[in-house]
């Protein structure tokens, strides 16, 4: 009969709630199953902490059936008939509690029996109760420490209905107003607990929150993406100056150098500043231009690149047709110095020899002409499909469609 | 994983330096009053395109795939960024020393020659690309997918592997 008070207890849990059975049938019990090594903590354990202990096992009860609240009850009942056996004077202040409690508790449960609700009211109101108790009466006691864990502040912890703890107080002698939320809390931090402040952890448990909320508003594919944007809106507005500029070179050269280069001297003269300054800008120009259209193109998927090329894609024919012209346009870099330094036959050192400025003209003002044209018809092809932008499809809209079966795929691979 | 506004820092340097050598590389030319403003451009760029491929392989090194160990993955992906940087950093400086060579004792001098003339040909076209891959790179190390597990990561490593 005894030894199956235990599992009885447990399958509380679809039963109604009985009546505490007489303290004195559980004392003859409680050695058998009681380990000798919680002896001493049950010394230094405070008269007090065991009655609230006995307390909350009888309201706990009905809800709970498991074994923890069978072996509490034994642990608090326990203490008692050690200090009988000790002799010393709480004895006698627990005995009249614990017939006390002989009295009020079946009182207690067969209310619950009676009432309908109130069990399970009183249930979930004195569970929380008692999580946020524990920290500050057993602080002390390192077994205990790991309860402190579950003291995030959250919204069963705090009691709002207090109707539990005037019918409490008037039953038991237990310390009263402890179920009141405190200020400070205990956080364990670097392996020890420190006392913090509630309303400080809930501001920072809200600050988390929030940052948590506005993570994934940009991440850093978005930067690479508005990044790959503007670049994109540079490289525009370098297609068209580029174009405006190489036509207005030329356009220069050849008001400048007159019907067939008939006065080249004159035009030299007139155009060696301009010469090395406008290399210097087309080059400039052609490198953005030059980026931008193979990021059009995705250049470094080279099957795409190509694929593209020989299908008569208009981008890729303007990407082709800029990098020609850049080339062409740095070929020319060492007549534009020397242009650049242009001084007339006469003054020594000149390295423009008599006769031969139309020889080195020529050429170089045909390959102005060429690039011009190349970079104008680039534009026009450019303009032809001015959205097209392989390398954001390729590396980044393509990408978004893997995630959904991302995780399908790693629980198939695990 | 990557934080976004440590990636927009270090994406905000790399641009930077791009746009420092692409500067560099237009108007050196035309900056060279004195042969130590060209002196000074061209060692900074130089160090600019060093300092690159440190945060570049910083990045590398960042990455969940190369913490996985799957470094020969990352070549594969980057290999023409690696090595076409490689490549513009030893034509830019042999170009430098080329031209500061010759351009030492008299800043204003006309000095090219054909294989001058290449090497700068070969120089200016290599900044280009390596402007347009290193640009690529830095975007595509953006990609969240880097920093973690993902079915992707293990098609990649399949596709190497074999």
């Amino acid at each position: 009969m005894r030894a199956t008070s235990g599992p009885r207890l447990e399958e509380g849990d679809s039963r109604p709630p009985r009546t505490l059975p007489p303290v004195p049938s559980f004392t003859d019990d409680i050695p058998l199953n009681r380990p000798k090594k919680k002896k001493p903590r049950t010394k230094n354990t405070p008269a007090h902490a065991s009655l609230e202990g006995l307390a909350q096992t009888a309201v706990r009860r009905p809800s709970e059936g498991t074994e923890p609240p069978t072996e509490e009850l034994q642990e608090n009942l326990d203490a008692p008939i050690q200090r009988r056996q000790k002799k010393t004077r709480l004895p006698l202040e627990l005995e009249t509690s614990v017939t006390q409690k002989k009295i009020s508790s079946p009182t207690l449960l067969r209310n619950e029996n009676g009432i309908d609700m109130q069990p399970a009211e009183e249930a979930v109101t004195q569970r929380p109760r008692r999580k946020t108790k524990r920290p500050y009466n057993r602080k002390t006691q390192p077994a205990e420490l790991h309860y402190a864990n579950e003291l995030g502040v959250e919204e069963e912890d705090i009691i709002t209905d207090e109707q539990s703890a005037p019918e409490q107080q008037s039953v038991f002698t237990a310390p009263t107003g402890i179920s009141q939320p405190v200020g400070k809390v205990f956080v364990e931090k670097s392996r020890r607990f420190q006392a913090a402040d509630r309303s400080e952890l809930i501001k920072t448990t809200e600050n988390i929150d929030v940052s948590m909320d506005m993570k994934p508003c940009w991440t850093t594919r978005d930067v690479a993406l508005s990044v790959h944007r503007a670049f994109r809106m540079i490289g525009l507005f370098s297609h068209g100056f580029l174009a405006g500029c190489a036509v207005w070179n030329i356009v220069v050269i050849y008001v400048l150098a007159g019907d067939q280069l008939s006065n080249p001297s004159n035009f030299l003269q007139q155009y060696k500043t301009l010469a090395y300054p406008f290399q210097s800008l087309l080059y400039l120009l052609l490198a953005l231009s030059t980026i931008s259209a193979f990021d059009r193109i995705d250049f470094a998927k080279t099957s795409v690149a190509i694929r593209n090329f020989l299908a008569l894609d208009p981008t890729a024919l303007a990407s082709f047709l800029y990098f020609t012209a850049l080339i062409l346009s740095l070929s020319q870099q060492m007549t534009s110095d020397r242009i650049h330094l242009y001084t007339p036959s006469s003054v020594n050192g000149s390295l423009w020899a008599a006769g031969i400025e139309e020889q080195i003209l020529q050429p170089w003002i045909v390959v102005n002409l060429v690039v011009a044209l190349l970079v104008g018809l680039s534009w026009l092809f450019l303009s032809y499909k001015p959205g097209m932008d392989l390398s954001e499809e390729l590396m980044f809209s393509s990408d978004v469609e893997e995630y959904p079966d991302k995780d399908k795929g790693i629980k198939a691979l695990s | 994983m990557l934080q976004t506004s440590n990636y927009s820092l270090v994406l905000s340097l790399q641009f930077l330096l791009l746009s420092y050598d692409l500067f560099v590389n237009s108007f050196s030319e035309l900056l060279r009053m004195a042969p130590v403003i060209q002196l000074v451009l061209f060692i900074i760029q130089d160090i600019a395109v060093l300092f690159n491929i440190i945060i570049i392989f910083l990045m590398f090194f960042n990455t969940f795939v190369f913490q996985a160990g799957l470094v020969n993955l990352l070549f594969h992906k980057f290999k023409g960024t690696i090595i076409l940087t490689a490549v513009y950093l030893a034509l830019s400086i042999s170009l430098h020393v080329w031209v500061m060579n010759l351009r030492w004792k008299n800043s204003n001098s006309f000095v090219w020659t054909d294989g001058l003339q290449t090497l700068f040909v070969f120089q200016r076209l290599a900044a280009v690309l390596y402007c347009y891959f290193y640009k690529r790179t830095a975007m595509r190390l953006g990609d969240p997918r880097f920093y973690q597990d993902s079915l992707w990561l293990r098609k990649e490593f399949m596709q190497v592997r074999r």
